[in-house]
C-alpha cells in the first residue's frame, strides 16, 4: 500500500482514459500529458493501461509499505530522480514538492494504482465526480493498492533527453483548421496564428483559457455540436479556451481550430502567462507528428 | 449538403442544418444507425447532437478522406426518423431560484410558468456538455428567456432549467448559465448503471409538477 501523507495542489489516479463514452456526456479523460504518462510507465515496466498519479503544481509526498519501483516523468521537480526507474524502499517517503517548469508530474508504481475500475478505466472524471478510487482528487491519509498490471522488465536507462518533449513556452502548438471555420471571418486563423496567445491562470483538465492580445475575433454564433480534446473554442468576447482531457463533450461556441494529437501533451504544461502560437497544419502532417513521437515510445498508431 | 470536415486529426464532424428540427435529428439518428450497421473499418465511435455528429476514427486504420468518402455514400439515402418510443414523465417540484424572476421577464405569474412549461412532450436532441445532461425542446415562446448573464459555479444535480427555445436537467452537480426554475429527483447519471445515462437523443419526456 501507498499511503498520501499530503495531498500535493491537485493529484488524481488517472489511465488511458474512457473514449467512446461521449455520447452520454463522459468526457475521454485520461492522462492530461499522455506521453509522459506513458513513458513513466514503460519504464516501471508496466502495461499501457495501467493507471498512475497525475500531480498539478504542487506533487504529493507519498509513504510506501513495501518496497516498490517508481518513476516520475513530466513537469520538473527537484525533489526525486525524473525520467528513470528508481527503487523505492519499504517504510520511505516520495516527495515531489513544486513543479517547474511543466505543470503536470508523473508518478508510475510498478505494477500500476490499483483502484476500481468504473465504466472502463481507473481515471478520476472531474465532471462526473467518479472513478479514480475516491470520486476526487486525492486527500491525506488516502491508501492506495499497488496492482500487477505488469508488462516486462522495468528499464535500466534514463529516458533519454532527445526523446522527450518541450516543457517551457513560448509554445508551437499544431492545429488542424476547423470544423467551424465557416463561422469566422476570412484570413481569421492567419490571424489567429499570428498572434502571441497569453495563456490564463483557468487552467485545468477540461481546459485553457487564453487571451489574444491586439486580437479580437467574432465568431458568429451557432447551434451546439460534439467537441473533442484540442479543440479551440472562441467566445462571444473573443477569448479562447482550448478544451483538454476532460472537456465538456458538447458545447456552443464556434471551433477554429483544434490542436492535433501529438501536440497536446504541450498544453498540460503550459502555465499562466506563458506564450502560445497556433500554426495550422494539414492532416499530413499531424500524422508524421504523431508517428515521430510514437517511434521513441514504439506505440501502434 | 451535409458538410463534413475535420474535428483534429482523429475525427470527422458531419453537420446536416443549423436549425433545433426534429427532422435534422431525425436525419442525424439516421446517420448514426447507418454507421453502425455499416462499421466502416476503423470507426471508433460516434455522438450525436441536434443537427450534427461526430465521428471518431483510429487514425492507424483509416483517414478523414476515406471516413468522409464512406459518409458521402450514405447522404440522401438514409431514412430520417425519430425512434418511436414512450413518453416518460419526470416529476418536477418548481421551487427553482429563478422561478419568480423568469414570471417577471415573461409577464405571467409563476403558476403560469409552470403550466407553459409543464405537462407537454419534448424531444430530447442531445445528451451533453456534462455527464448524463439533457438539451430538450421546443420551450414554448412565451416563456422563453435567454440564459443568465454570469453563469451559477454550481448547479446542483436534478436542477430544471431553461433558456431560448430549450428546457434541460442537471444530471451531476456542475457550473451552469440556465435559469433554474425546479428540480426533479429522478437521477439521471449512474456510473455505475448500463447505459450509464438515463436519456438519449430521440426520447421523449415530459414534468410533472410535484409539490
Amino acid at each position: 500500500m501507498i499511503e498520501v501523507a499530503e495531498p500535493g495542489r491537485w493529484t488524481s489516479v488517472q489511465d488511458r482514459g474512457r473514449p467512446g463514452l461521449e455520447r452520454f456526456g463522459i468526457p475521454p479523460g485520461g492522462a492530461a500529458d499522455w506521453f509522459a504518462a506513458r513513458v513513466a510507465n514503460e519504464l516501471v515496466g508496466n502495461q499501457p493501461d495501467a493507471a498512475l498519479l497525475e500531480c498539478t503544481a504542487t506533487g504529493p509526498a507519498l509513504r510506501f509499505d513495501d518496497d516498490a519501483i517508481v518513476a516520475v516523468t513530466g513537469g520538473h521537480i527537484a525533489s526525486a530522480a525524473e525520467w528513470q526507474a528508481v527503487r523505492v524502499a519499504r517504510g520511505s517517503r516520495l516527495t515531489i514538492e513544486m513543479i517547474a517548469p511543466g505543470l503536470r508530474t508523473y508518478i508510475a508504481v510498478r505494477g500500476g494504482i490499483d483502484v476500481p475500475i468504473m465504466l472502463g478505466s481507473r481515471s478520476f472524471c472531474q465532471r462526473g465526480t467518479f472513478g479514480g478510487g475516491f470520486g476526487r482528487p486525492l486527500a491525506a491519509s488516502d491508501r492506495l493498492r499497488i496492482g500487477q498490471i505488469v508488462g516486462h522488465e522495468p528499464v535500466a536507462e534514463v529516458w533519454p533527453p532527445s526523446h522527450r518533449l518541450q516543457l517551457r513556452g513560448p509554445w508551437e502548438v499544431r492545429v488542424i483548421a476547423g470544423p467551424q471555420t465557416d463561422a469566422f471571418a476570412a484570413g481569421a486563423l492567419e490571424r489567429l496564428g499570428a498572434t502571441a496567445c497569453r495563456v490564463t491562470p483557468e487552467i485545468d483538465r477540461m481546459g485553457l483559457r487564453l487571451e489574444t492580445p491586439g486580437l479580437r475575433l467574432q465568431p458568429r454564433e451557432m447551434l451546439t455540436v460534439p467537441m473533442t480534446a484540442g479543440a479551440i473554442q472562441v467566445t462571444p468576447s473573443g477569448e479562447l479556451i482550448v478544451l483538454h482531457v476532460d472537456h465538456q463533450t458538447t458545447g456552443g461556441y464556434p471551433v477554429i481550430a483544434t490542436v492535433i494529437s501529438a501536440d497536446l501533451p504541450l498544453l498540460a504544461q503550459a502555465r499562466p502567462d506563458d506564450t502560445v502560437r497556433f500554426r495550422a497544419v494539414g492532416m499530413d502532417e499531424a500524422v508524421r507528428a504523431w508517428k515521430r513521437i510514437s517511434g521513441w515510445l514504439d506505440l501502434d498508431l | 449538403m451535409w458538410q463534413v470536415a475535420p474535428a483534429g486529426d482523429r475525427a470527422l464532424l458531419v453537420t446536416i442544418g443549423s436549425a433545433i428540427d426534429p427532422a435534422l435529428l431525425g436525419q442525424v439518428l439516421a446517420l448514426d444507425r447507418a454507421l453502425q450497421d455499416r462499421r466502416p473499418q476503423g470507426l471508433l465511435g460516434t455522438v450525436p447532437a441536434y443537427a450534427s455528429l461526430l465521428c471518431r476514427f483510429d487514425a492507424g486504420m483509416t483517414d478523414a478522406a476515406r471516413l468522409e468518402e464512406t459518409i458521402r455514400q450514405l447522404e440522401g439515402t438514409v431514412e430520417a426518423a425519430i425512434p418511436s418510443g414512450p413518453v416518460v414523465d419526470i416529476p418536477t417540484r418548481y421551487d427553482g431560484p429563478d422561478l419568480p424572476e423568469v414570471a417577471l421577464k415573461t409577464n405571467l405569474t409563476p403558476a403560469g410558468v409552470i403550466e407553459q412549461h409543464a405537462g407537454r412532450e419534448y424531444l430530447v436532441y442531445c445528451v451533453g456538455f456534462a455527464p448524463g445532461f439533457v438539451y430538450c425542446g421546443a420551450l414554448p415562446e412565451q416563456i422563453a428567456v435567454p440564459r443568465l448573464a454570469s453563469p451559477r459555479l454550481r448547479v446542483p444535480a436534478g436542477s430544471v432549467g431553461i433558456a431560448s427555445r430549450q428546457t434541460g436537467i442537471y444530471a451531476v452537480e456542475s457550473p451552469g448559465g440556465w435559469n433554474l426554475i425546479g428540480r426533479t429527483a429522478l437521477r439521471l447519471f449512474d456510473p455505475t448503471a448500463e447505459p450509464p445515462a438515463r436519456f438519449r437523443p430521440g426520447d421523449r419526456l415530459r414534468f410533472i409538477p410535484t409539490s
